[in-house]
C-alpha cells in the first residue's frame, strides 16, 4: 500500500452483507465504496476509480454479468465476482465476460481476503524492451522462445509454449476452458474441453515437481484453470 | 362379427322367409274358407316387411317371389292351380308382387342405412376417445414437465434464499474469529474496535433472525401444500383480529398514514383468529414495503355477499399491473425482483403472499388484488365466509348489547 489505500468497489444488493464487508474490508485498510445495483456501480466507477471491484452476480436492474461488459469496454480493472452456489453457468459467463476471479457464497472472509490480495498482486511485468515475460518462479523470453522455472530451461512443445505464454500473462486470475482455447487454438476450438486436458496434463508433467498435486496449475471444477506462479 | 356368422345369420334368413310365408299361407288357410285376397296379401307384405327389416334385401326377395307363389296357388281362383281366370286377380297378384318387392327393398335400405350409420357413429366415438385419451396423456407429460421445471425453479429459489443470510453470517463469523485469532495487538489500525465487534455479532443476530423466519415460511408452505393446514375455528371479531394485526405491524408502518374502517353491521366470523391475523399483517407489511413514506394504507372490512366478511388493505405504491395480479400468490414470486416493479431495498421472503393465500382457501375464502380507489395503488381483498353452526353469527351491534346485558 505504497501509494495510500487501495479503493474497493464493493457491489452487492444484499444490504446486510455490504455492511460486513464495508467494515471487514475498511479494517484490513481498504478504502471502500458500496454500490446496491450495477448502474450505481457504473456511476461510482467514473467518479472514483477502484483498484478492485468485488460484485454479486444477481442484483436488479443491471446484474453482475452485464456490469462486468460494461466495465471491460472501459477499463482493466480487476473483477472478482461473488456468486451463489449452484449458479456455475453465471459464474463461467461472469469469467467470460471479463472477471478475474470468483468466490463462492457463502465464503470465509479470510478466502475473500486471500483473493483480493492475490488480485490485485498480478499484473505480471512484461518488459518491451527485451520482450521477457516474468511473474514468480517463472520467466519467458518471447522473442528466444524460452521458458525458465527458477532458472532452469523448460522444454516446450509450440502450443505448450502458448498456453504457458497465456498463464504467465494472466497469472494468479481463473482462465475459463472457453478462453483458454480461444486464446491458445483460436475461435473454433472453444468447446473442445478435451484437448485443453491433454495439454495441461502433459504442461504440468513439464513444470510441476507432484503433477499428481499440482501447485502451479491448478483446477477451477467446471469453470477452468488458474496459475499460480510461486 | 366374424364372415362366417354373418353367412350363416343370411342363410337363416332365406329358410325363415320362406318358412313364414309358408306358416302364414297355412294359417290362413286353417281360419277358413273363402278368404278376401286383401287380408292375404296385407299379412304377406307385413311378414315380408319384417323379413327386410331383420335379414336384409336377399330374404326379402325370396319371401315376395315365394309369397306371389303362394298368393296365386292358395287364394286366388281357381285355388290349387298357378293360373289365374279373372283377369282382375291379374292386377292384383302383379300390384303385390311389385308392393312386395319394393317394400322389401326400402326396409331393407332403410336397416343397411342405420347399421352404417350405426357403424359410423361408433367409429367416431372409437375416434373421439382415441383422441381424448392421446390428448390427456400429452398434456399429463406437459404438467409434469412443468411441474418438474417449477420445483428445481422453487429450489433455486430456496437455496439462494437460505444462502443469502447464510452468507453475510459466514462473512461476519469468520471476520471476528480472524481478529481473534491474530495476536498482531500492536497494529490497532487493522482492528474492528468494539463497535466493529459489535456490527458483526449484530448482523449474524439479525440474518438468524431471518433464516428462522424463512424457515418457519417454509414449514407453513409445507403445510398449506400437503393440505394440513386445519384452522382452530372459533367465533372471533374480526376488529380485534385487524386491531392485533395492526399492532404487530406496528413498526412496518410507522412512515405511513394509517385508516381503518370498520363496518357498523359486521358480523363476527368463525375463523382461525391467529391465522386471519396474520394474512392481514402480512397484506399491511406488504402495502407498507411497496407504497412510499407518508401514503396512506387503509384497511377496511366490511358484510359482504353470501354472508362474507370482506378485508381490504389498499396502498398508494405503484400498484400491481393486471398480468402480475396472480402470480404475486405464487411462492418465492417477489414482484421486485421477478416483475417489472422497480422498487428496491425490500427483502422479502416470496411466500408472505403464498402463505395468506392458503390460510384463506382452508377458511374457504378467496384472495385477490383489485385496483385501488384511488389511483395508483394496489388493493387486496379477501373474502371470508362467515361460517356457522348451530349459534349462528351474531353482529357487532349484537354482541355488545349481549355483553352489555
Amino acid at each position: 500500500m505504497n501509494e495510500g489505500k487501495q479503493r474497493v468497489l464493493v457491489v452487492d444488493d444484499e444490504p446486510q452483507l455490504t455492511r460486513v464487508l464495508l467494515r471487514s474490508l475498511t479494517t484490513k485498510g481498504y478504502e471502500v465504496r458500496v454500490a446496491g445495483d450495477g448502474e450505481f456501480a457504473l456511476q461510482t466507477f467514473h467518479d472514483w476509480p477502484p483498484a478492485l471491484v468485488i460484485t454479486d452476480l444477481a442484483m436488479p436492474n443491471m446484474d453482475g454479468l452485464e456490469l462486468c461488459r460494461r466495465l471491460r469496454q472501459i477499463s482493466q480493472v480487476p473483477i472478482i465476482v461473488l456468486s451463489v452456489r449452484g449458479e456455475e453457468k453465471t459464474k463461467v459467463e461472469a469469467l467470460d465476460a471479463g472477471a478475474d476471479d470468483y468466490v463462492t457464497k457463502p465464503f470465509g472472509m479470510d478466502e475473500l481476503l486471500a483473493r483480493i490480495r492475490a488480485t490485485l498482486r498480478r499484473q505480471p511485468e512484461t518488459d518491451a524492451q527485451t520482450n521477457l515475460l516474468s511473474a514468480g518462479d517463472f520467466q519467458i523470453d518471447l522473442n528466444a522462445h524460452l521458458v525458465t522455472h527458477k532458472g532452469n530451461e523448460l522444454h516446450l512443445t509450440p502450443k505448450e509454449f502458448d498456453l504457458m505464454v497465456h498463464f504467465l500473462r494472466n497469472a494468479g486470475r481463473v482462465l475459463t476452458h472457453r478462453a483458454l482455447l480461444g486464446a491458445v487454438w483460436g475461435g473454433d476450438y472453444t468447446e473442445q474441453n478435451e484437448y485443453l486436458r491433454v495439454f495441461i496434463g502433459q504442461l504440468r508433467k513439464k513444470i510441476e515437481s507432484d503433477p499428481s498435486k499440482p501447485r502451479h496449475i491448478l483446477t477451477e471444477p467446471w469453470v477452468g484453470y488458474r496459475f499460480h506462479p510461486e | 362379427m366374424t364372415t362366417e356368422s354373418v353367412y350363416a345369420r343370411k342363410w337363416f334368413g332365406f329358410v325363415a322367409a320362406i318358412l313364414g310365408i309358408a306358416a302364414a299361407s297355412g294359417i290362413l288357410k286353417l281360419l277358413g274358407d273363402p278368404i278376401n285376397p286383401t287380408t292375404v296379401a296385407l299379412a304377406f307384405l307385413l311378414l315380408i316387411l319384417f323379413v327386410a327389416t331383420a335379414w336384409g334385401s336377399g330374404p326379402a326377395i325370396v319371401a315376395s317371389l315365394f309369397g306371389v307363389v303362394c298368393f296365386n296357388f292358395f287364394f286366388l281362383p281357381p285355388i290349387g292351380t298357378l293360373t289365374i281366370s279373372d283377369p282382375r286377380n291379374w292386377i292384383a297378384l302383379v300390384a303385390f308382387m311389385i308392393t312386395a318387392i319394393v317394400v322389401g327393398q326400402l326396409s331393407a335400405r332403410v336397416k343397411r342405412r342405420a347399421e352404417e350409420a350405426e357403424s359410423a357413429k361408433r367409429e367416431v366415438e372409437r375416434l373421439y376417445y382415441e383422441l381424448q385419451d392421446s390428448f390427456e396423456r400429452s398434456s399429463q407429460a406437459k404438467a409434469l414437465k412443468q411441474s418438474e421445471r417449477l420445483k428445481s425453479a422453487l429450489l433455486d429459489a430456496v437455496t439462494h434464499d437460505l444462502r443469502t443470510p447464510l452468507t453475510s453470517i459466514k462473512a461476519s463469523a469468520t471476520t471476528l474469529l480472524a481478529e481473534l485469532n491474530s495476536n498482531d495487538s500492536s497494529n490497532s489500525e487493522l482492528r474492528l474496535g468494539d463497535e466493529g465487534r459489535k456490527e458483526m455479532l449484530q448482523v449474524i443476530d439479525e440474518e438468524t433472525d431471518r433464516l428462522d423466519h424463512f424457515v418457519e415460511g417454509l414449514t407453513k408452505l409445507a403445510r398449506i401444500d400437503a393440505g394440513e393446514l386445519h384452522p382452530q375455528r372459533q367465533w372471533s371479531s374480526v376488529p380485534e383480529i385487524i386491531a392485533a394485526a395492526m399492532k404487530r405491524a406496528e413498526r412496518r408502518t410507522r412512515d405511513h398514514r394509517l385508516e381503518i374502517w370498520i363496518d357498523d353491521e359486521l358480523p363476527s366470523v368463525r375463523v382461525d383468529e391467529h391465522a386471519i391475523a396474520e394474512v392481514v399483517y402480512t397484506l399491511v407489511d406488504n402495502a407498507a414495503k411497496y407504497s412510499p413514506a407518508d401514503t396512506t394504507i387503509r384497511v377496511a372490512a366490511v358484510p359482504g355477499a353470501d354472508s362474507t366478511v370482506v378485508i381490504t388493505v389498499e396502498d398508494h405504491g405503484p400498484g400491481i399491473t393486471a398480468e402480475l395480479r396472480e402470480r404475486v400468490f405464487d411462492k418465492f414470486f417477489r414482484a421486485m425482483r421477478d416483475g417489472d416493479v422497480r422498487h428496491r431495498k425490500t427483502a422479502g421472503t416470496g411466500m408472505g403472499l403464498a402463505i395468506a393465500r392458503g390460510i384463506v382457501e382452508a377458511h374457504d375464502g378467496r384472495i385477490w388484488i383489485e385496483d385501488a380507489d384511488e389511483q395508483p395503488g394496489t388493493k387486496f381483498v379477501a373474502q371470508l365466509p362467515v361460517g356457522d353452526d348451530e349459534t349462528g353469527p351474531l353482529t357487532i351491534s349484537e354482541k355488545r348489547r349481549k355483553a352489555q346485558a
